[in-house]
């Protein structure tokens, strides 16, 4: 929202306060004031000058030369306008000056060989209107060498204000004023009405029927009638164009003013284009599918739009934007005026289903002033009147059945100590209160009614008033208490498992990578029943994603693109998957955190002692393992099932717990990787985080480490092809005895000296008695009784051992 | 003669220890293994020697001597090899080892939870996928209110949304303890925003909550202060100005002085010296109620900082949607 700070000088008293100290204020109590734009450096060096003497230039006869005096001294200025005359007074820009509308810098030019000192300006090179046809000349009183943003009024600072969505209140320059008011003591002046009113009642010249007082409590208008339309003068167009609004004709700048004024948005209907001179506020009826807006749009109507209809049809939506059927034209003599108080949750829903924000609505749907409606249509009719001629028919028509009263709001003044730790003085909260419009009905006591009006739709509660007089008295004004003492409860930290996660692959050289959750389509299906939003931004991010997998491509393809092939990634994120079409409740999805870890590239570079060597299968199982010991987990992610890879993945495995699978991947297919433009192999594995949560050691205990000697034994089975490893060294762990601590594969080979279908594979057996130094014997006979087992079990041969 | 042999020997193991050079094996040698060294005196020694004691001693010298012999051409070997050792190129590269680490935002959250874990906070997280009721209505945002617009929500249905921020963790954590409560609470929300260099459709925020019978705004500006010196510094201004949350009453926001103007002014902090760090306030009562604390009793603060804003001011980066590209080249600088 724009405003003037000289505008809302007209209604309060802002001497000896220099800019900062207004933007400050109203920053800090709420009203954050972003861009400001002083006028008067914009106008650094432009002053009123004298036009001296008018002469030839000698190389260019469409070209004057002239003597020009800027009140310091006369100067020689070249003029191409065809309008300047001697004895003229004009907007001069001074060397050293800026144009407003194009920044151009002014310098001692030669033009067409001849010295310029300086610029007699056109409207459009200073920005304040579009014409160039030819020079402003000034009002011939003006001194000459005042600055010009003094003599054209151009001193103005424009406060770019956020307003908050509770502060409707504040949506207007008497509004702003309010607050300053509050905040440097100073008097509010509110301007007076004086109407000359015509003999004739203005209920003579409508009628007004409101249908539906729930969501138009008061409706109040005035009639004007035998105005001229026509152009507003300047001070008006100035008002509107300095916050940045277009002037349009005088009756539609007065409504435009008056909005901005005081926060009262109006409209005004041409009279005579009122079928039945009526207004009749209801609900849209079922054939009235769509509406003209006055900006010529034809627009679909929400079903529970309030309208503003005449005998016949609808002339405005109520308090969004009026009808083209009924606006005012440069023919129009007779106008009513418009000033109503809709109830905010009937213009937000029809304004936002409209897709239509105006300054109107804006405002209605956060909250007008009830009681400010008749204010602001004798103010309109009023300013109508004066700038465009015609007679205020007698008295307002004003439909307000059930006048809404002040609020009455209990408030305790030791809340405020108990709620901001310190005291705000008694007095001081009176004059805020006051200041800001509440009047106390007995301030002597401790526990005060204080009656709030209706305009501060945001205050109802005692905690509402706490922070008004907060953030007018100023919240740098509470001193913070250093409280040694950290009282002794206990503390939870749900984020500890994951960070040891994330601790522990980086400790294996995992980066991690942190996606959009927002996926397409195609990719959140790839994995799982996927949840679409209902109103997503593009299609690129119009699901949630089921699981990690979809990130993880597309990040590595990103790398792969700058050629960081290379990679060895880890995410930790929520996963969404329904269960049912429709989310009715928390037991229609489950959202799962959930980690996932992804290596391509080479697993070793080619350097000058090693040969390079692309990740495989067996990395990934190799990290799963690292990973697993590093946060002290349990067999969880040692026992792999092995399976056909859905459409994702070959060279598939899955770890489990019990029947709960805690983690999948493998090699993801190549046609998938191509999907994501990722021409490399890619190994996946996602893992859920409560079940690894579910897989920790907690009953970890010191172990003596080994005070005996480990023996070693290997032996190299011929098995056939089709055996798997890992049912080999479960069965041999299974049935073994607590001598054998450990089994593991060290060399492996098929080939045709072996025979076909066959493979040979060497396992080494380490032993071990925590009881004392194992005798030959003891070991012999364990490691004859495993080889027996394994020949028997599975049909192997014995290749060697020792 | 036995006690000699054992001291010879053990003078021999002192003195093969200290052999580093060739120059020390040769007098080594000479030492203990020469015509004229210790092993041939201990020989001629050992002639003199009762004949009864002369198989034992015989046994024992002879066990010497190889020994000694043996660790002679040990040592000659080891100095060899050491002399081919020297003789590798130690500015050769060495061996590729892996380097992970964790992503920028999650230093940056870690470095938030260890400074509020210290000041006595708890760290709890939430769903992302919420419901209307948590997301809004418990956090006192009437239906159809325009503060809703403020956030612009992506909806899955009238029912359920993403969480446009963490506070319905707060919620969720007072309806299921008692007070005192006073945690943080780190995740990802999102907004229905367009993406540019400085807004993204989701991002972190950390939220905060500190609800006893006794907690006042004094406690909220002194905890956020202690906060922002030990995290942006002890040479920063702050300051409170009144703000708007429907969730809280009354509402702020924290601004730090601007890192790069010092507070001058300048293009970053838009010419006003201030940069906004995050939002706060007490606890609405409505919030209070709808969770079932008595608000005449108890009474705390909240507040919610943007995370990743937080991490483009520490490390000066200058979009936003760099956190999320995941470039390694990028990641591998934090
Ligand atoms: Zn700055």
């Amino acid at each position: 929202m724009k405003i003037s700070l000289n505008w809302v000088k007209q209604y309060v008293d802002l001497d000896g306060l220099t800019m900062k100290d207004v933007v400050d204020a109203l920053t800090m109590s709420g009203l954050e004031v972003g861009d400001v734009v002083d006028q008067t450096a914009r106008y650094d060096k432009f002053v009123v000058a004298d036009v001296v003497e008018k002469g030839k230039h000698p190389n260019a006869d469409r070209l004057a030369l002239c003597k020009v005096n800027d009140g310091a001294e006369t100067l020689d200025v070249v003029c191409g306008a065809p309008n300047v005359e001697a004895g003229q007074k004009v907007a001069f820009a001074q060397v050293g000056s800026k144009l407003p509308r194009g920044g151009h810098k002014i310098t001692k030019a030669k033009i067409r060989g001849v010295v310029s000192n300086g610029m007699i300006c056109a409207e459009d090179e200073l920005d304040i209107g579009d014409d160039h046809s030819g020079i402003i000349v000034l009002d011939p009183k003006l001194k000459t060498g005042t600055p010009l943003a003094d003599a054209l009024g151009l001193n103005d600072v424009l406060l770019e204000i956020e307003t908050t969505p509770n502060r409707s209140d504040a949506l207007s320059h008497y509004g702003v004023a309010r607050d300053l008011s509050a905040l440097f003591d100073r008097k509010l002046t509110k301007p007076t009405i004086a109407l000359t009113e015509g003999k004739t009642p203005a209920k003579k010249f409508a009628e007004i029927a409101v249908l539906d007082p729930e969501h138009c409590p008061r409706y109040t208008a005035t009639v004007v009638r035998g105005v001229e339309i026509k152009d507003s003068p300047d001070w008006l167009k100035n008002r509107l164009i300095s916050i940045g609004a277009r002037p349009i004709n005088n009756v539609v700048d007065v409504t435009n003013f008056v909005l901005h004024e005081i926060g009262q948005p109006l409209h005004a209907f041409d009279l005579d284009r009122l079928a039945g001179k009526k207004i009749v506020v209801r609900k849209r009826k079922p054939e009235e599918k769509t509406f003209v807006t006055l900006d010529s749009q034809e627009r679909k109507l929400d079903d529970e739009a309030l309208m503003i209809c005449d005998a016949e049809r609808p002339v405005a939506v109520a308090g969004v934007m009026g009808g083209e059927n009924s606006e005012v034209t440069p023919e129009t003599t007779n106008v009513l005026i418009e000033s109503a108080f809709f109830n905010p949750r009937s213009v937000r829903p029809t304004a936002r289903k409209m897709a239509l924000s105006t300054d109107s609505s804006y405002r209605f749907e956060r909250g007008t002033d009830p009681d400010g409606t008749r204010w602001a249509a004798e103010r309109a009719a009023q300013l109508i009147v004066e700038t465009g001629g015609g007679e205020v028919a007698k008295g307002a028509i004003d439909v307000y059945p059930k006048k809404m009263k002040p609020k009455r709001v209990k408030f305790r003044s030791a809340q405020i100590k108990r709620i901001l730790g310190y005291e705000i003085p008694k007095k001081d909260v009176v004059r805020i209160f006051r200041k800001l419009g509440f009047e106390i009905d007995d301030a002597r006591g401790n526990d005060w009614t204080v009656l709030v009006p209706p305009f501060r739709h945001d205050i109802d509660r005692e905690i509402d008033l706490i922070e008004e007089a907060a953030r007018i008295y100023g919240y740098d004004l509470i001193t913070p208490v250093e409280r040694v003492a950290v009282p002794m409860i206990s503390t939870v930290d749900q984020t500890a498992f994951a960070d040891e996660i994330r601790a522990a692959l980086s400790g294996i050289g995992f980066r991690e990578i942190l996606c959009n959750p927002l996926v397409s389509e195609r990719e959140a299906e790839l994995s799982g029943k996927s949840i679409p939003l209902q109103n997503p931004g593009t299609v690129d991010m119009s699901r949630l994603r089921t699981s990690l997998f979809a990130g993880m491509l597309s990040t590595i393809k990103r790398n792969v693109n700058v050629n960081e092939r290379s990679l060895r990634l880890f995410e930790i994120g929520a996963t969404f998957n329904a269960r049912k079409d429709e989310i009715k409740s928390f037991d229609d999805f489950f959202e799962e955190r959930r980690l996932a870890i992804a290596m391509t590239g080479d697993a070793s570079k080619k350097t000058w002692r090693t040969e390079k060597r692309a990740y495989d299968v067996f990395d990934l199982k190799g990290a799963l393992g690292a990973f697993s010991a590093a946060l002290r987990l349990d067999n969880s992610l040692r026992d792999c099932y092995y399976d056909s890879g859905g459409r994702l993945f070959d060279h598939y495995f899955e770890t489990k717990r019990g029947k709960t699978v805690v983690g999948y991947g493998g090699r993801v297919k190549r046609e998938v990787a191509e999907s994501f433009d990722v021409d490399q192999e890619v190994f996946f594995f996602e893992l859920l985080i409560d079940e690894l949560f579910a897989a920790r050691k907690t009953d970890t205990r010191y172990a003596a480490p080994p005070r005996y000697p480990k023996v070693f034994k290997d032996a190299a089975f011929l098995l056939d092809a089709s055996v798997k490893f890992e049912d080999v060294r479960n069965f041999i762990e299974k049935e073994s005895s607590d001598l054998l601590k450990a089994v593991t594969l060290f060399d492996l080979f098929e080939g045709e000296s072996i025979g076909a279908g066959k493979k040979s594979a060497a396992l080494s057996f380490e032993f071990y008695d925590e009881g004392g130094t194992l005798t030959d014997d003891e070991v012999e006979k364990e490691f004859f009784s495993i080889i027996e087992n394994v020949k028997t079990r599975f049909n192997a041969a014995l290749r060697g051992g020792s | 003669m036995i006690d000699k042999i054992e001291a010879a020997k053990r003078e021999f193991d002192h003195d093969a220890d200290a052999v580093g050079d060739e120059r020390a094996l040769e007098s080594f040698r000479v030492k203990f293994l020469s015509r004229n060294g210790i092993i041939s005196k201990l020989f001629d020694e050992m002639k003199a020697a009762p004949n009864e004691e002369k198989p034992a001693l015989g046994k024992a010298l002879n066990q010497f001597r190889k020994g000694a012999e043996e660790k002679f051409t040990a040592l000659e070997e080891k100095l060899q090899s050491d002399g081919e050792e020297d003789a590798v190129d130690l500015s050769l590269p060495g061996e590729p080892a892996f380097v992970g680490g964790k992503h920028i935002l999650t230093q940056t959250i870690d470095s938030i939870k260890d400074i509020f874990k210290r000041m006595g906070f708890s760290v709890y997280e939430g769903p992302e996928l919420e419901s209307d009721y948590h997301n809004f209505e418990a956090l006192n945002f009437p239906p159809d209110h325009p503060a809703r617009d403020e956030q612009d929500t992506y909806f899955v249905n009238d029912k359920f949304l993403l969480r446009t921020h963490t506070s319905p963790v707060q919620i969720r954590l007072m309806q299921s303890t008692k007070p005192p409560v006073r945690a943080i609470m780190p995740g990802k929300v999102y907004r229905n925003e367009a993406i540019n260099a400085r807004s993204m459709n989701h991002f972190y925020q950390v939220e905060g909550l500190h609800v006893d019978t006794d907690v006042t705004f004094a406690d909220l500006k002194s905890a956020l202060m202690r906060f922002a010196a030990e995290f942006y510094g002890e040479n920063s201004r702050y300051r409170f100005r009144a703000s708007f949350f429907p969730f809280t009453e009354p509402s702020a926001e924290m601004d730090i002085s601007c890192f790069l103007c010092g507070g001058e002014g300048c293009r970053v902090c838009k010419h006003t010296g201030w940069l906004e760090i995050l939002g706060c306030g007490m606890v609405d009562p409505n919030v209070l109620k709808a969770v079932g604390y008595d608000p005449d009793v108890y009474s705390g603060y909240a507040f919610g900082m943007g995370v990743d804003r937080t991490a483009l001011m520490r490390y000066a980066v200058p979009d936003i949607r760099v956190l999320y590209e995941n470039d390694i080249r990028f990641l591998r600088q934090f």
